[in-house]
């Protein structure tokens, strides 16, 4: 983890731009891959759990009479909760296992002690710029979330139940601050951290054995979604038990 | 003629690429006992024996991939403790070897011309221009043509075993590391990869070290050969040691596969 963290603010670095580093390039590749691979999928399922999301509540609100509030609800969840873990839940579906995979084939291959043999840091040149372009994906898919769960609300509450979307506008200007969407977007980098570190480090300690490869894949789903679930309740117990933070 | 030629006085120290000294391992489960080899700088050394024998393991030993339970290494002159040197020792010594791995073992997600920059990007201050055209060149001379923009699972098995060969000498390494050469290969090809390693050995003066089943390679670069079987060498010395050799290992290995 430390090693990453020094090739992460190592890429900070100014370089000179007659010899720009193979890792920079790498981050735009993976960057290509990891996230704008992953837009269609994130925009359709946050669509749909915004439409959910406002019927569910507009279902238990419906007997106080209350549906309209639907949309203070929505506002709340989705720029806290439903957006980041939507967000870290599908990359984890898409891309830990196949991190993991490549990384796991790569060992069996060969190629990571290649790397070493080289005097090449496997850290720097495999996991950086995954865990880099995670970095930059995950909060600009959690935006790109919370942005279109919002849409899928005003459908569901505006089109389908028929409310006024001057009225659905009033109440998420109301109750969408800032705020949530910071702790939202602040959630996807330690998610990203997460799914990053795991996924690699679950590829990067199999055995050079071609059928360690499957179950390196599915154990780096397994403890990315334990670690993605486990760091959201932290964060929500922290942040609910700091006066203010709320 | 059967034992070790792995001595590291100063002066053979100093004519030597690569000297394995009694080194046996991996530490835990030993495979390799007692093995002791050297290659003479500009020279070759061939070391076959059958699958399973302690080839590649040797290979790994040496590189410091796997810890020895004991032994000493010497690579230009530079000599660490197989079973304790630390990751920076290694990373020293690592620098003055190119490995040509029996898997060819290029980085799949890198382009051909990545895979042979990658190593001056790391450790040479060349620009990218300078880094490109050493590459490019390299790749030429190996025998690769066409688009250098192609990922490794492009190239056919000979390609990519030439890839390995560029990759491995283009920081101008003191020994090179050969794994398997005609591992995969069909004889026409093998014979093609084995011409082109001629020539750069010429070219390079580097030592080589060549680990294979094929008897063939003993007859090629016949500088040096020795025979591994159980995890020891069994034979060591000339190629005229190995045809005369009695050792039944050795006999059974050499009419088997030299026929062929």
């Amino acid at each position: 983890m430390l090693r990453s963290a020094y090739w992460l603010a190592s890429l900070l670095a100014p370089q000179p731009p007659e010899r720009p580093t193979p890792v920079t390039a790498s981050v735009a590749r993976e960057l290509d891959v990891l996230g704008f691979g992953a837009i269609r999928l994130v925009a359709a399922s946050a669509l749909l759990v915004g439409l959910i999301t406002i019927f569910q509540a507009a279902y238990q609100l419906a007997p106080y009479g209350a549906e309209v509030v639907s949309a203070r609800a929505l506002a709340w969840f989705v720029a806290r909760e439903i957006g980041p873990i939507v967000v870290a839940i599908l990359v984890v579906a898409r891309s830990a296992a196949a991190i993991a995979g490549e990384f796991a084939s790569m060992a069996a291959n060969g190629e990571i002690d290649a790397l070493r043999v080289m005097g090449l840091d496997p850290v720097k040149y495999l996991v950086v710029p995954k865990l880099a372009a995670l970095l930059i994906a995950l909060p600009t898919l959690t935006a790109i979330a919370i942005m279109l769960a919002v849409i899928g609300g005003w459908l569901g509450m505006s089109v389908i139940l028929g409310y006024n979307t001057g009225l659905f506008l009033e109440y998420m200007h109301e109750s969408l601050a800032a705020r949530d969407v910071g702790v939202g977007l602040a959630k996807s980098v330690l998610f990203a951290s997460i799914i990053g570190i795991v996924a690699a480090d679950e590829g990067l300690r199999v055995e050079r054995r071609v059928s360690a490869i499957g179950a390196a894949a599915t154990r780096s789903v397994v403890y990315c979604l334990l670690g993605v679930l486990g760091a959201d309740t932290a964060v929500n117990a922290f942040v609910y038990f700091i006066p203010g933070l709320t | 003629m059967t034992g070790d030629s792995g001595g590291t006085t100063p002066n053979a120290v100093a004519a030597t690429a690569l000297g394995v000294d009694d080194v046996t391992g991996p530490r835990g489960a030993p495979l390799l006992r007692h093995v002791s080899l050297s290659v003479p700088r500009g020279g070759s050394h061939v070391v076959l024996g059958p699958m399973h024998s302690g080839k590649s393991t040797l290979l790994r030993l040496v590189l410091g991939l796997d810890r020895a339970e004991s032994g000493r290494v010497t690579i230009d002159g530079s000599t660490f403790d197989a079973a304790h040197a630390t990751e920076d020792q290694l990373r020293q010594v690592r620098r003055r070897v190119g490995v040509v791995f029996d898997s060819s073992a290029l980085v799949s997600r890198l382009t051909l011309l990545e895979n042979v920059t990658l190593p001056l990007a790391e450790h040479m201050t060349v620009g990218a221009d300078q880094a490109r055209a050493t590459a490019t060149g390299l790749l030429h001379d190996v025998g690769v043509s066409g688009d250098l923009e192609r990922t490794p699972d492009k190239l056919t098995r000979l390609d990519r075993r030439r890839a390995a060969l560029a990759r491995a000498l283009v920081l101008e390494p003191a020994v090179l590391l050969v794994d398997e050469p005609g591992n995969g290969l069909d004889p026409h090809a093998a014979a093609e990869l084995d011409e082109t390693m001629q020539t750069l050995h010429e070219r390079y003066r580097c030592g080589i070290l060549i680990c294979s089943q094929e008897v063939r390679y003993a007859f090629h670069w016949p500088s040096a050969v020795s025979v591994l079987a159980n995890g020891r060498i069994v034979e060591q010395g000339s190629l005229d040691d190995l045809l005369n050799s009695r050792h039944e290992a050795v006999r059974r290995f050499v009419d088997r596969r030299g026929a062929a």
